[in-house]
């Protein structure tokens, strides 16, 4: 039970809050993605999606990359070395989680 | 504890195949494959017609001019309506193992029929797949597509191979010219992407802004 609830612990609460979760999921399957493609995948609202995005750039999960595209300015969207791992993690030990609770 | 709900959402092999499927869905890719297969049969007709011998060079080259395109309509088409995505590099992988794959197993068909000729079961071979090369050529197009398919999570794609594989098998039993199979093939996929890209447009107006 204490080894259980020692689990639950660690789980990262920024990233499983379900909008955030689901933008952890798409940017850690791609390379990088703008704000208008996760807008479009997730199916978020902007003020939400960059609300959600801008507690993930605190925490150093999420990275604003500004570059340009055929002379043209365009921000991109990536996880960081962090944020790769927090995403691992997270996954391990939710997994870890709803694993050992009783069938 | 709503974690059984998350876990089931976060099926990453799903996000990214549903990644890749939504950057697909303009229909362009459809557009591109269908004019590489007219250009293949224009080729042919080119050497029937014309007598040119150096009909292949026309497909060949094809690839190198039509990708640029490709790169561009879906920078000016499916970038300001859908954003941007950058793939990682292993899917570009998987893609370009299976195209080098087709690649080499094209080769190996070729030195079977140009200097294998001597060896008994390579003879043997020969004279089955020219006794059903349009069954093989349909197996072929089956197996390449649906590889694709599989790899980019584009159903449509074995749908292709599959019609590809009828008209193929039919005009083996009905003696039906190779080039004429092709153009059906192409045109076929070509009206299918237009559809979609007209689907696309409308669903995804241009977005204002970045």
């Amino acid at each position: 039970m204490a080894k259980e609830s020692s689990d639950i612990k660690n789980i990262d609460r920024l990233i499983h809050e379900p909008n955030r979760l689901m933008i952890m999921a798409q940017l850690y399957v791609v390379e990088s993605a703008d704000f208008l493609f996760l807008q479009n995948q997730l199916q978020m609202t902007p003020g939400n999606l960059s609300s959600h995005l801008r507690k993930l750039e605190d925490a150093g999960y999420v990275e604003i990359v500004k570059e340009f595209i055929d002379k043209k300015p365009h921000t991109a969207l990536e996880l960081t070395g962090e944020g790769q791992r927090a995403f691992k993690n997270y996954k391990e030990n939710l997994k870890q989680v709803l694993d050992d609770l009783p069938k | 504890m709503c974690g059984d709900l998350e876990l089931s959402q976060v099926k990453l092999k799903n996000i990214e195949k549903r990644t890749y499927m939504s950057y697909h869905q303009d229909g362009l890719i459809d557009i591109f494959i269908g004019i590489y297969i007219l250009a293949f049969a224009s080729g042919i007709l080119l050497k029937t017609f014309l007598k040119l011998n150096t009909w292949f060079i026309f497909p060949a080259i094809l690839p190198a001019l039509l990708v640029p395109v490709w790169i561009s309509a879906k920078k000016q088409i499916t970038v300001p309506r859908i954003g941007y995505v950058k793939f990682k590099a292993a899917g570009a992988n998987k893609m370009t193992a299976i195209f080098v794959g087709t690649m080499v197993a094209g080769v190996a068909m070729f030195f079977i029929f140009a200097f294998a000729s001597t060896q008994s079961w390579a003879l043997a071979l020969r004279e089955t797949i020219v006794a059903n090369g349009m069954l093989f050529i349909g197996a072929g197009a089956l197996l390449v597509t649906s590889l694709f398919g599989f790899t980019i999570g584009l159903k449509r794609l074995y749908g292709y191979g599959l019609l590809a594989m009828i008209f193929f098998a039919a005009a083996h039993f009905i003696a039906f010219p190779f080039e004429v199979i092709l153009v059906i093939v192409g045109a076929t996929i070509i009206c299918c992407g237009f559809v979609l890209l007209y689907r696309f447009t409308k669903k995804y107006p241009v977005s204002q802004g970045e």
